[in-house]
């Protein structure tokens, strides 16, 4: 599994180059300063933006191409995603969270026991995510991604706004999983020390100030 | 002496008469309703038929707003293009149009000989005008900018994060419109299609232009009002008590909340 990425991304007067490509196994990380465009390159990799130009290569197939006109939809992409905030479906129990998508049956599996268990999620199944501190909720988001059978994991800022307890459960638990998780990870931080500790590759978004925005993702 | 922060003085003097000019009509009418011969009033013929119309074609039109208004108002939401402003502000138009301007608009609109009314009277022998469709339309034509603006606020208001995990996590776009979408706007939505009933059902402008006043026909609660007031009827006084009852339970439904979804959609 590996992610391969060349390609360009304008809107207006911001524009960012990514140029990046990633063996599985590998968690790459990327910081840079805020507006830098980490969220818009994650947005291009899950498939909620699609690149202006260049191409998006997903373990050996295309998933996005401006030159062919390819474009693969985020939910056949294979790719699981923490947001910012945690991304979790606030209408719906952290259960119905886990398991969105692939049907109530997946509950009953080892797996299932096993991630809950895990992130320390049993007693949260039943409520509500507005019912659920920053880092309960971080933790349903994570356990969710890896639930998902993805061959990239997108990870968008999952400590920010944490407390300091709860971000170091979160670093615990993300360090442990991403060395049984087969495909590539993408760490987007603002958090240098954080990037140090669990990236593989550290990159940084370069940005050039104008009268647009260009901003290049390089090796850090 | 009154401890607590001094306001401007004498501010009640203006405040007051605003007041009692919205609040004194009201209270006439409860105080004038005919109580005694109350139900005889609104169950006698004209009357009857007059709240029958108006139920079915405030709920048709209602219906409709959901079943059309929804996708608009999602377009607009979610449009990137320039073109959107100008939509909006047509679409919203009738917001602030007088009604009976509406209803001459929907005459050359969809009257015999108008823009689209000529085209399906001479080729298929549709008439439009003075039937209860119009009654429908003219009620469509002035309710359902209120669902459009309150939907399309609602859908704003939709996190991108929150639907961007539901597509990655497995669900379709349509599937993730169904699931996710439309249970966040849930309140909304209600919001919404109680306030366009309710407004819809006071049409009195745009129907009695595009549709007439047949009693019958074309003949809603407002116009009925009107003609009973007329010719004296007790029932203009028992029907506009129950459309302040409607009106009350209307407002407690909501308990403000569609101000807050306009105000959000006005920007």
């Amino acid at each position: 599994m590996s992610l391969a990425m060349q390609c360009r991304f304008v809107r207006d007067t911001f524009s960012i180059n990514v140029d990046v490509s990633a063996a599985s196994g590998c968690v790459l990380g990327i910081t840079g300063e805020n507006g830098s465009g980490k969220t818009t390159t994650l947005d291009m990799i899950a498939g909620l933006l699609p690149c202006t130009s260049g191409s998006i290569i997903i373990d050996g197939s295309t998933v996005d191409d401006s030159e062919k006109a390819a474009f693969v939809q985020p939910e056949q992409r294979d790719v699981a995603t923490v947001f910012q905030g945690g991304g979790l479906l606030p209408h719906v129990s952290v259960g119905r969270n886990l398991t969105f998508g692939r049907g109530r049956a997946l509950r009953a599996t080892p797996r299932f026991d096993e991630i809950v268990g895990a992130f320390d999620l049993h007693q949260l199944l039943r409520r509500k995510p507005s019912e659920l501190s920053g880092g309960q909720r971080q933790r349903a988001s994570l356990a969710r991604a890896f639930l998902s059978p993805s061959r990239v994991l997108l990870l968008d800022e999952p400590t920010t706004f944490l407390d300091p307890d709860s971000r170091d459960v979160i670093r615990r638990l993300m360090k442990e999983w991403f060395e049984v998780y087969e495909g590539t990870v993408v760490l987007v931080s603002h958090d240098p020390a954080e990037i140090e500790e669990l990236a593989d590759i550290a990159l940084r978004v370069a940005v050039t100030r104008g009268a647009t925005i260009e901003a290049d993702l390089v090796l850090g | 002496m009154t401890r607590r922060l001094s306001n401007p003085r004498g501010l009640a003097v203006f405040g007051l008469p605003a007041a009692g000019l919205v609040i004194v009509p009201v209270v006439a009418v409860v105080w004038r309703t005919p109580w005694s011969n109350f139900w005889s009033s609104i169950s006698g013929g004209a009357a009857r038929n007059a709240l029958a119309l108006s139920l079915r074609t405030s709920l048709i039109a209602t219906v409709l707003a959901l079943v059309f208004g929804t996708p608009l108002a999602w377009m607009l939401a979610n449009s990137r293009s320039r073109g959107r402003a100008v939509v909006r502000s047509l679409l919203v138009l009738p917001m602030v149009l007088p009604p009976v301007v509406g209803g001459v608009a929907l005459l050359f609109a969809f009257g015999r000989r108008g823009l689209v009314g000529g085209v399906l009277y001479d080729w298929f022998g549709i008439r439009l005008a003075f039937t209860e469709t119009a009654t429908v339309m003219a009620e469509f034509f002035v309710a359902a900018p209120f669902f459009i603006v309150v939907m399309e606020a609602a859908f704003e208001q939709v996190d991108r994060r929150v639907l961007g995990a539901a597509r990655t996590f497995g669900a379709g776009p349509w599937r993730a419109f169904l699931t996710v979408t439309i249970p966040l706007v849930r309140p909304s939505l209600i919001a919404g299609l109680v306030l366009t009933w309710a407004r819809a059902l006071g049409e009195f402008g745009a129907t009695i232009t595009f549709a007439g006043n047949t009693p019958g026909r074309t003949q809603t609660v407002p116009l009925a009002v009107y003609g009973a007031l007329e010719s004296g009827d007790d029932s203009a006084l028992a029907l506009s008590m129950l459309m302040v009852v409607v009106s009350v339970v209307v407002l407690v439904a909501l308990r403000g909340r569609w101000i807050g979804a306009l105000r959000r959609g006005g920007e």
